[in-house]
């Protein structure tokens, strides 16, 4: 049984993979003008018709729609992104040098508000319709509002303009030779308040999850049954409760990190951290559709491999998924 | 219940707590959603000026006769931003109203005919939800150009997922009830059981998730034209916050009067339809 839902979930994620490809392939031939302008990156009116004809040979347009899609593939499995419109940089050189600043960011402020969402979710459930737990779910309704891009530009303008205590933009203070802790500190100064704002925002959703999760673990059979025979509230809260919780919980994070990824686009924008999500604002900015689409199949792995650590990690904290 | 008197008073407490807690909340959504509406409705009369006309100098601070100062070429800020109200609330509504259409259409048919035809949908549905989804909807908005069009498009195409998943599991559970089995065991065709019997039957729950898509919706829109992708012609709140970004406004005493309004507005506008959606959603399915 399990094996089967694992294929069925591999199949899943291949048609993803498939779908999003196909998008990046058709988008740019589909839309209406001149195809040439969104895949070569020329300005087609400057051109002689000889120019033009050597143009589309060279990038492969003449060739039969089949053809390039299998063009296209062979590309992408070879690694292949092709070269950026503005920079002439390869797309894969100019991806792995901002993967890493994309990576701290997210990878910190998931564990902020893994942490944070997890406590409060279930100090919330537990004193389930008290005073505490009401203002503390409304509180999280409004945070679940808030734009995460303002959210960014009222951090810098009170902590980096208006009091001076972090700098405003970047990751690393610009040509600075800090070595040492000098640098660490550097780098950390930079990342706190993209961290923060990305925390913030992201600790409703596991404060919801848990939240929810954890009162339907505590309507179930066997905490009644515990009660009964007389297990003490600590007993009852981290011997039964906590471990039934938190696999569910688990999997969502693992899911919400992948989709995090995603969401630095707009607080790198805000920061000009010269991660991953301001390569994709610079590119549509800059009308650079091929590192658009490298990043956009980016974010779409970093997404499956998420789902995927979740489907692998999920029989290992929760035993019941492994035999049923 | 065998609860001793003291727990069976908290126990009640608390389920009077609980019961208002949702109508609270909702009346609030309801008094910021109809105080937003009336702004949108009335802004020519309520905006002291034309928010496209340069009727002073560039960055001005605040005064008498322009409460917010102006912006960059001039334009008063307290009117472009009582403008603004219009476009928020007109791509939250109509982008949701498109997704609604779609998801409520892919989750009936998903709920109705469950075996093939459904579970293929569904399908579709979970590729959908796992494709990254800021970085689509600014890669759709950036190939198709920045128009109020394509923003509420772009948008109500990716956001209908969800309600067709709340929607198919309302239907699968409507289809096997008595009623309708009646109605199909004495032959009426699918049609009219689906529209006579089961659509009505999930407008309470399709309403809870059209408010919730505006909310969504209204964020979407201001972070689409916060990154430059919105209409050009049409200022909204996110587009006033793009420019004050590009003109580094934030960096400046001006991001009191420049920055907060337009945020505190979009907050409050997502924020009312999601207390509305909050309060619909524990009416139909308590978890309080």
């Amino acid at each position: 049984m399990t094996r089967r839902i694992d294929l069925r979930r591999v199949a899943q994620y291949g048609v993803v993979v498939v779908v999003a490809v196909t998008l990046n392939f058709l988008l740019p031939r589909l839309m209406p003008g001149n195809p040439l302008a969104l895949i070569a990156g020329v300005d087609v009116g400057m051109l002689t018709p000889d120019q033009r004809a050597e143009i589309v040979a060279r990038v492969g347009l003449d060739a039969p729609m089949w053809q390039q899609y299998l063009r296209y593939w062979g590309d992408i499995f070879t690694g292949d992104f092709g070269f950026s419109f503005r920079s002439s940089r390869p797309i894969v050189d100019m991806i792995l040098e901002r993967l890493p600043w994309t990576l701290l960011i997210t990878g910190l402020s998931l564990l902020v508000s893994a942490v944070v969402g997890v406590l409060l979710g279930a100090i919330s459930a537990w004193r389930r319709g008290t005073k505490g737990d009401l203002s503390m779910l409304s509180g999280m309704i409004s945070i679940e509002s808030l734009p995460s891009f303002w959210l960014g530009m009222v951090l810098v303008s009170l902590f980096a303009v208006q009091w001076g205590l972090l700098p405003s933009f970047g990751a690393v203070t610009p040509a600075s030779d800090l070595e040492g802790w000098a640098h660490v500190w550097d780098i950390i100064s930079h990342a706190i308040l993209p961290v923060t704002a990305l925390s913030i925002v992201g600790t409703p959703g596991v404060y919801m999850t848990m939240r929810y999760s954890m009162l339907e673990t505590l309507g179930e059979d066997y905490i009644r049954t515990a009660r009964a025979k007389g297990a003490g509230e600590r007993r009852v809260l981290f011997g039964h409760v906590a471990r039934n919780t938190i696999a569910p919980v688990i999997t969502v994070l693992a899911i919400r990190l992948g989709f995090a990824f995603g969401g630095t686009v707009i607080i790198e924008t805000v920061f000009s951290y010269p991660g991953l999500g301001r390569l994709v604002f610079e590119a549509v900015a800059g009308r650079d559709y091929p590192v658009m689409q490298a990043a956009f199949l980016v974010f779409t792995a970093a997404i499956l491999v998420a789902n995927l650590a979740a489907d692998l990690l999920y029989p290992l904290i929760d035993p019941r998924s492994r035999t049923s | 219940m065998t609860a001793t008197g003291g727990e069976d008073r908290a126990i009640r407490r608390a389920v009077r707590r609980r019961s208002r807690l949702p109508t609270i909340l909702g009346v609030a959504g309801l008094v910021i959603v109809g105080a937003l509406v009336v702004t949108a409705v009335f802004a020519p009369w309520l905006a002291p000026y034309d928010p496209t006309e340069r009727i002073a100098r560039p960055f001005l601070f605040p005064s008498a006769e322009h409460p917010l100062g102006t912006n960059d070429v001039g334009h008063d800020l307290l009117s472009e931003i009582i403008f603004g109200s219009r476009v928020s609330l007109m791509v939250g509504l109509v982008a949701a109203t498109v997704a609604l259409l779609i998801g409520t259409t892919v989750g009936v048919i998903a709920g109705y005919y469950p075996k093939r035809l459904g579970s293929t949908l569904m399908r579709g549905v979970d590729v959908i939800l796992i494709l990254p989804f800021l970085p689509l909807l600014i890669v759709l908005a950036a190939y198709l150009g920045r128009s109020l069009l394509n923003t509420i498009l772009v948008i109500g195409l990716l956001i209908w997922a969800e309600p067709a998943r709340i929607i198919r599991s309302q239907v699968l559970s409507l289809r096997s009830r008595e009623y309708v089995l009646a109605a199909r065991s004495m032959g009426a065709p699918d049609r009219w059981t689906i529209i006579r019997h089961i659509v009505p039957r999930t407008a309470l729950l399709a309403t809870g998730s059209f408010v919730r898509a505006v909310s969504g919706a209204i964020l979407l829109e201001a972070a689409l034209s916060f990154l430059g992708l919105g209409d050009p012609i049409q200022k909204s709140w996110g587009s006033t916050l793009y420019w004050a970004q590009t003109r580094g406004a934030f960096l400046t005493p001006a991001w009191k009067w420049w920055v907060l309004p337009p945020g505190i507005l979009i907050m409050l506008a997502s924020l009312g339809f999601a207390l509305i959606a909050f309060s619909l959603e524990e009416r139909i399915n308590p978890r309080l």
